[in-house]
């Protein structure tokens, strides 16, 4: 337990690896599918072993996939040079066995209690960095999680949304034990939020900050770079990963790093290290101009975007029974986002 | 071959930037295409923030200043060098960008262009071009429409210039509706040879010389929707007038079909019955569903939406620029250029 300073956890599906669940046919491949054939969000994978790497680093991974699927997740992750300290994964074959199938859908009286539950097994200092995705409530839970270890959310009002998420009683006892064995403390800096269905980033604002949707790993790593984690030299490592396994290119890159200038979550003395970084790494450039494209071009995209933006306050009070209230369960979230087609009949319309 | 990269006048039309900002968004979704939204970058950027967009194949360059719909052009753009419409054609004349595309005040995106880009040789004036449906279909692609041009870039036009268009439409159709050799005609009152004004008779007399395009001759306003060339050959203040006016008809058509529909029962039965093929002749006349019209004869390509663009019109305005970026089109009228008018017109 020692010497842990920093967890890192990750989900699975939408964060780490591209996978298709929104239809039958997607899960079943999913289900069947060997390890080598299972596809990554680009450079997830370059970014966890970054991670990995430092000092202090503990790489947790909780997911919703059945525990059956264990054997040929871990060997894609052998496939992928990726080591993590934790695995969880869903019992969602006892849950079908025992008649729970709303327990295989939820994600709140799953993962809450899980989080808790590898939270007592890291120091009171260690501070958390957490990686989810927009197709279920993955910002909802990991802030949950958040606001129950500072005590932003006290007994009454976890009990009352574990209720409003409909969560088995036996799941939501042992949820609110966990939380009332919780040392108290405040470590979760950032929530990373893959925008895998590219959810607008306005619906996430309810959540404040500290949840920062993502359009890819090379956001999450600038920003990581800004926070202190690694240096601008694993920016660029990264950068190299989706350049050459993912035809990224430095256009892309440079967008991509705008938008993060645009939503105030950098600056723009923040490219200077990462351009130092570039240079230095001539493999990287080299990888990068696949088109004749110069580091200027880069660094051009950066120059107009006009004054420096606010940023949002870093913890506001989240209103997770409002939320509920009226959103509706979290189990339901991803079918209402999807929205349905309104016939119309009238030719003229 | 790299993505072309389209500049998009975020601030230009009457429902900018809001719709400008939707059709770019799902631009980046649904197309590989490298978008530049130029403009009021906050603004922008805050309404990015609430659709679904993908931010990797978006850039937003900041423009201070917009011209309205409503403003003189000249003096506008004299007084507002920093327009989203000025910065946006230095971008594509700069390299930045290859195509514009602006739903704005087509005066402004006209001078704009004329300032930052180069006319190719032999072209005096540019030329707004728009596609109009017709009842004949044109060129191996098969489109439902004809070229009609100019459509309002200029007021007047020379013999000069109308055979400058004639050359330049016939470029641009040969390569996007695939049609190796498109029929070209000059609008007048009359079919004969000498029906029209002296600029029409003496561009006649040259393009009936002219090697290198399918000169049919005069047609009048009834041949442009029967579709009779592939081409129409017009000045810009007579082409506004039949393009708006033929808008106007399609529109009004809809309108009383629509009266029609709510009226009785059993015309709404009939018209339920025929409500394919009444969707099919929507989309057909929905300028929507075109996008947008070339303004032809810079060294660029620059894409003119309608001003009451809104998101699926921007849609196609951008798809169009690509696919003219794609064709090369400002080489291939340059290269007609040279084969053709110049010697006709004896210059």
């Amino acid at each position: 337990m020692g010497g842990i300073r920093h967890v890192y956890r990750w989900d699975l599906d939408k964060t780490y690896l591209r996978t298709d669940f929104d239809s039958w046919r997607g899960l079943l491949r999913a289900a069947w599918e060997k390890a080598s054939a299972k596809v990554n969000v680009a450079g997830s994978a370059a970014l966890m072993r970054e991670l990995k790497a430092l000092e202090g680093a503990r790489v947790c991974v909780i997911s919703g996939s059945p525990r059956q699927m264990r054997r040929t997740l871990e060997e894609k992750f052998r496939l992928d040079r990726v080591a993590f300290d934790e695995f969880t994964l869903k019992p969602n074959f006892e849950n079908l066995l025992r008649g729970r199938f709303r327990a295989l859908r939820d994600q709140v009286g799953y993962k809450l209690p899980a989080l808790l539950e590898g939270r007592s097994r890291v120091p009171d200092a260690a501070n958390e960095t957490l990686f989810g995705d927009d197709a279920e409530a993955d910002a909802f839970v990991y802030s949950l999680y958040a606001d129950v270890l500072a005590g932003r959310v006290g007994p009454a009002e976890l009990e009352e949304i574990l209720r409003l998420c409909s969560v088995y009683e036996d799941d939501a006892q042992r949820t609110l034990r966990l939380a009332a064995e919780a040392r108290h403390c405040d470590p979760v800096g950032r929530i990373f939020i893959h925008l895998d269905g590219y959810t607008p980033p306005a619906r996430f604002a309810q959540y404040g900050a500290r949840v920062v949707p993502i359009y890819n790993y090379f956001q999450a790593a600038v920003l990581l770079m800004i926070d202190g984690h690694f240096g601008p030299m694993a920016v660029a490592r990264i950068a190299a990963e989706l350049s050459q396994g993912y035809g990224y290119s430095l256009i892309s890159l440079a967008n991509s790093f705008q938008d993060l200038l645009r939503r105030g979550l950098a600056r723009r003395e923040d490219v200077s290290a990462l351009r130092l970084a570039f240079e230095a790494q001539a493999a990287v450039i080299d990888a990068l101009r696949p088109a004749g494209e110069v580091f200027e071009a880069f660094l051009e995209r950066l120059a107009v975007v006009a004054g420096v933006r606010e940023r949002l306050p870093e913890k506001v009070p989240i209103d997770y029974l409002e939320i509920l209230r009226t959103q509706g369960p979290p189990g339901t979230w991803r079918h209402k986002r999807r929205g349905r087609t309104r016939r119309v009949d009238d030719p003229f319309a | 071959m790299p993505n072309a990269t389209i500049a998009v006048d975020a601030m230009g039309g009457d429902f900018a930037p809001e719709e400008t900002v939707k059709g770019v968004a799902r631009l980046s979704l649904e197309t590989q295409l490298d978008l530049l939204l130029v403009g009021d970058e906050p603004r922008i950027s805050e309404l990015l923030t609430r659709v679904r967009h993908n931010p990797e194949r978006i850039g937003v360059w900041h423009a201070p200043e917009a011209i309205g719909m409503g403003e003189k052009p000249a003096e506008a753009l004299a007084g507002k060098p920093e327009a989203s419409i000025a910065v946006a054609a230095r971008l594509v004349a700069d390299g930045v960008a290859d195509a514009l595309v602006t739903a704005g005040n087509t005066g402004a995106a006209i001078l704009a262009c004329a300032d930052a880009l180069r006319l190719l040789p032999g072209v005096r004036r540019a030329a707004l071009a728009a596609v109009f449906p017709t009842a004949l279909r044109h060129g191996l692609k098969e489109d439902p429409f004809s070229l009609v041009l100019d459509v309002g870039a200029g007021l007047e036009a020379t013999a000069d210039d109308l055979v400058t268009y004639a050359v330049m439409g016939s470029a641009y159709a040969r390569v996007i509706s695939r049609n190796p050799r498109p029929r070209v005609a000059l609008l007048s009152n009359g079919t004969e040879a000498e029906k029209g004004t002296a600029a029409i008779v003496e561009a006649h007399r040259r393009l009936a010389e002219l090697q290198g395009i399918d000169f049919i001759g005069n047609i009048e306003g009834i041949d442009i929707p029967r579709g009779t060339a592939d081409v129409v050959v017009t000045g810009g203040f007579v082409g506004n007038v039949v393009l708006k006016m033929l808008e106007g008809v399609a529109e009004t058509v809809m309108e009383l079909a629509r009266f029609a529909y709510k009226e009785r029962l059993a015309w709404r039965m009939g018209l339920t019955m025929l409500g394919g093929g009444i969707r099919q002749l929507k989309k057909v006349t929905d300028w929507e569903q075109y996008g947008g019209a070339p303004i032809l004869g810079f060294d660029k390509v620059v894409i003119k939406a309608h001003g009451r663009s809104k998101e699926q019109a921007i849609f196609n305005a951008c798809k169009v620029a690509a696919k003219a970026v794609a064709a090369s089109i400002p080489a291939s009228i340059a290269g007609l250029m040279v084969e053709s008018p110049l010697r006709a017109s004896g210059e």
